[in-house]
């Protein structure tokens, strides 16, 4: 998987970067907006990281051009700026996905692994972590093998963890995904779910949900994430 | 009729000064006119005196005193005219005497005789009527040297009604060119004063999210238009200002964001890395929670800004708030019960309102998040839903530790905490009710602050409700 990252800063870059070799991407970073086209034109990659303040070509205008040529590869922005007309705009320029500085890395990689899984491979319809086993289209969750109810935020928070397994998923990752935007000033709601989902998925001895301090939530079947 | 308006107060200065001016004008008229009738007037009693005297007396004893005195009947007929005209003799006694005049002003035989000696030129003489009588006396000797008095008098009243003629033209044409020169002043300033009313209405509606209005300004050359002008021009600056307000957040954002960014991801690259010990992680996460809680700041601040300057209106759409206020509250009643708290909500009426869902929803839940942080454990929370007046109400009432009164003013200014330590502690960026206050705000509505008889604080929201419901 060949990824292009186009991010003047160039020690964000280096981290961005950092981040995607540890998931074995490998990684080509333009610093310029014209860089960035005449890589993005020569080698055919599998997802472009697009900075929109960029020096000699503006990120938009890197975009359109992309999209002039090659209307396929998913385009994930990064920018600073964040009103809706802004992303709207985006979005119909041909962007597949918006990421607001600053972002947590985690989220990055959630975000750039679910635009790379899109059209190539289907959406399983079972996850599975350890013991337990959640049915996308049944809606229904087991322990165990055994059956148990969850209420439909619990559901989409388990959903969410588990299609991310093994990846520490911070909580306003997760407020963005199975709540919305409008519950960002109610941070504690997220301990309280999953403190509740920890509860009816075999109680507190064992060690699937894990809190990653002052980080956010992993779930997984091994001792470190 | 609005007594204070320029229009009013020039139009009654006018007329006050108006009315003045024309009264010492009258008063002027009157003096004037009041002297040049009685100068006249003296001046054709010695006339009539002279030509009596030269045309007739002279040649009395040539012409016999008949005809002298038929002569004066018919020549000045003074029974018509109300002249009283006198011829003594030198021993006094009377050559002639006119009659009694037709209108009865006076009787010439009460007017007493004059003595040639110690003679008067002019004098007046109290009639019956309560008038006087002008007599104009002239001694005159004939041919033969014989001396008569010639005398000759007409009633003051001549002048008089000459002159409450003029009272009484004065009296009707004054108020009447005073009352057509107020009302035409009254309704000719209304035109002028018509292009200031629409100034102002343009000026009333011009709000930091239209900026670019301008206030009609016609080529008329006046103070009008050069008010217009000045306005249009403020502006024009108080517009570029907010632009460069904007500019800067928005600049500032960036610049801000993008070392935030690295901050971050450094950190939680060293937070996974093996090598850590656990001081070291322990003070990384810490670090990361603080950049985390700088993010929120960020992002909070902007989005009160981006609110300010009506930026983020355009995602719009009709919903039921009472259904958004349920089903946010039935979302958070988990956090509620965390707390072992009696969360209500009370609402049952559709209230249709039109805007932004999901920052609206944020009002329900800044609010009811406040409310379950600051109420302690086993207290309730209730939430209410009611349409009043064309509004959209929510009230969250709590029964917590309230809020001091003289922080009332305050709790909805950005960072304010009452108390800074406890508010800290819960994870709060200091923002959340000036955000709630600018969504209010943005969408046309208002936040209060109330407090109930018993303990804790009701925030009430009042938002215009979608009134072209279908």
């Amino acid at each position: 998987m060949r990824l292009l990252l186009v991010e003047d800063e160039e020690k964000l870059a280096r981290l961005v970067k950092r981040a995607l070799v540890a998931e074995r991407f490998s990684v080509d970073v333009a610093h310029d907006g014209r860089t960035g086209f005449e890589l993005a034109k020569s080698y055919d990659y599998d997802l472009i990281v697009l900075d929109l303040l960029l020096p000699e070509l503006d990120g938009s205008e890197v975009l359109r051009r992309i999209r002039r040529f090659n209307p396929h590869v998913p385009v994930l922005i990064l920018t600073a700026r964040d009103s809706v007309a802004v992303k709207v705009a985006h979005f119909e320029a041909g962007a597949d996905d918006y990421l607001t500085k600053p972002f947590a890395l985690a989220e990055l990689m959630v975000r750039v692994k679910s635009l790379m899984r899109r059209g190539t491979a289907r959406r399983e319809s079972i996850l599975r972590v350890g013991n337990l086993e959640l049915d996308r289209l049944t809606q229904q969750v087991r322990w165990r093998g055994k059956r148990i109810e969850l209420t439909a935020k619990e559901h989409g928070l388990l959903e969410y963890l588990m299609a991310n397994s093994g990846r520490v998923l911070s909580r306003s990752m997760i407020l963005d995904h199975v709540w919305d935007q409008s519950f960002h000033g109610a941070t504690n709601i997220v301990d309280v779910y999953v403190r509740h989902l920890r509860g009816k998925i075999g109680g507190d001895e064992q060690k699937l949900l894990r809190t990653v301090r002052g980080v956010g939530y992993v779930i997984s079947d091994e001792e470190s994430a | 009729m609005n007594t204070r308006s320029i229009r009013f107060r020039l139009a009654a200065w006018y007329a006050g000064l108006l009315a003045g001016l024309l009264v010492l004008f009258g008063v002027f008229i009157y003096f004037t006119l009041e002297q040049f009738l009685e100068i006249s007037l003296r001046e054709t009693l010695s006339r009539e005196a002279q030509t009596i005297g030269e045309a007739l007396l002279r040649n009395v004893n040539d012409t016999g005193e008949d005809y002298v005195i038929k002569e004066m009947e018919e020549h000045f007929a003074p029974r018509i005219t109300s002249r009283f005209l006198r011829v003594t003799r030198k021993d006094g006694s009377l050559l002639y005497e006119s009659g009694l005049p037709e209108n009865h002003a006076f009787d010439p035989r009460q007017i007493p005789t004059e003595r040639l000696d110690g003679l008067r030129q002019w004098r007046e003489e109290q009639v019956t009527d309560g008038s006087a009588l002008l007599i104009y006396s002239l001694p005159f000797a004939d041919r033969a040297g014989n001396p008569y008095l010639i005398q000759a008098g007409a009633p003051y009243e001549q002048v008089q009604s000459v002159l409450h003629e003029l009272l009484f033209s004065l009296a009707i044409a004054l108020p009447l060119i005073v009352g057509i020169a107020v009302g035409g002043g009254y309704l000719f300033m209304r035109k002028a004063v018509q292009p200031l009313n629409e100034i102002a209405t343009t000026a009333e509606r011009i709000t930091s999210r239209n900026l670019n209005e301008r206030v009609p300004v016609a080529p008329t050359g006046d103070e009008i238009e050069k008010l217009g002008i000045s306005l249009n021009r403020m502006m024009a600056r108080l517009e570029e200002s907010f632009h460069h307000i904007n500019r800067f957040s928005a600049d500032a954002s960036h610049e801000i964001r993008t070392p935030l960014a690295i901050i971050r991801g450094e950190l939680e690259n060293a937070h996974h890395s093996p090598e850590m010990t656990p001081e070291m992680r322990e003070t990384v996460r810490s670090a990361l929670e603080e950049a985390e809680r700088l993010s929120r700041i960020v992002e909070q601040l902007l989005e009160i800004s981006r609110l300010e300057a009506g930026e983020t209106l355009v995602d719009r759409s009709r919903f039921d708030f009472t259904e958004m206020t349920r089903s946010t509250v039935e979302q958070m009643r988990l956090l509620a019960e965390e707390k072992r708290l009696q969360l209500i909500f009370e609402g049952a009426d559709p209230l249709d309102i039109e805007g932004d869902r999901m920052r609206l929803k944020q009002i329900v839940v800044n609010l009811v998040d406040n409310a379950i942080k600051y109420t302690p454990e086993g207290g309730s929370i209730s939430v209410s839903n009611f349409g009043m007046d064309g509004k959209a109400v929510l009230e969250v009432a709590d029964s917590g530790i309230g809020v001091p009164p003289e922080a009332a003013a305050h709790i909805f200014d950005r960072f304010y905490r009452v108390d800074k330590a406890r508010s800290r502690q819960l994870g709060g960026t200091g923002l959340g009710l000036a955000i709630v206050k600018s969504i209010c705000i943005a969408y046309g509505g208002t936040i209060a602050i109330r407090y109930p008889d018993g303990p804790g604080v009701v925030f009430r929201v009042e938002l215009p409700l979608d009134s072209s419901r279908i």
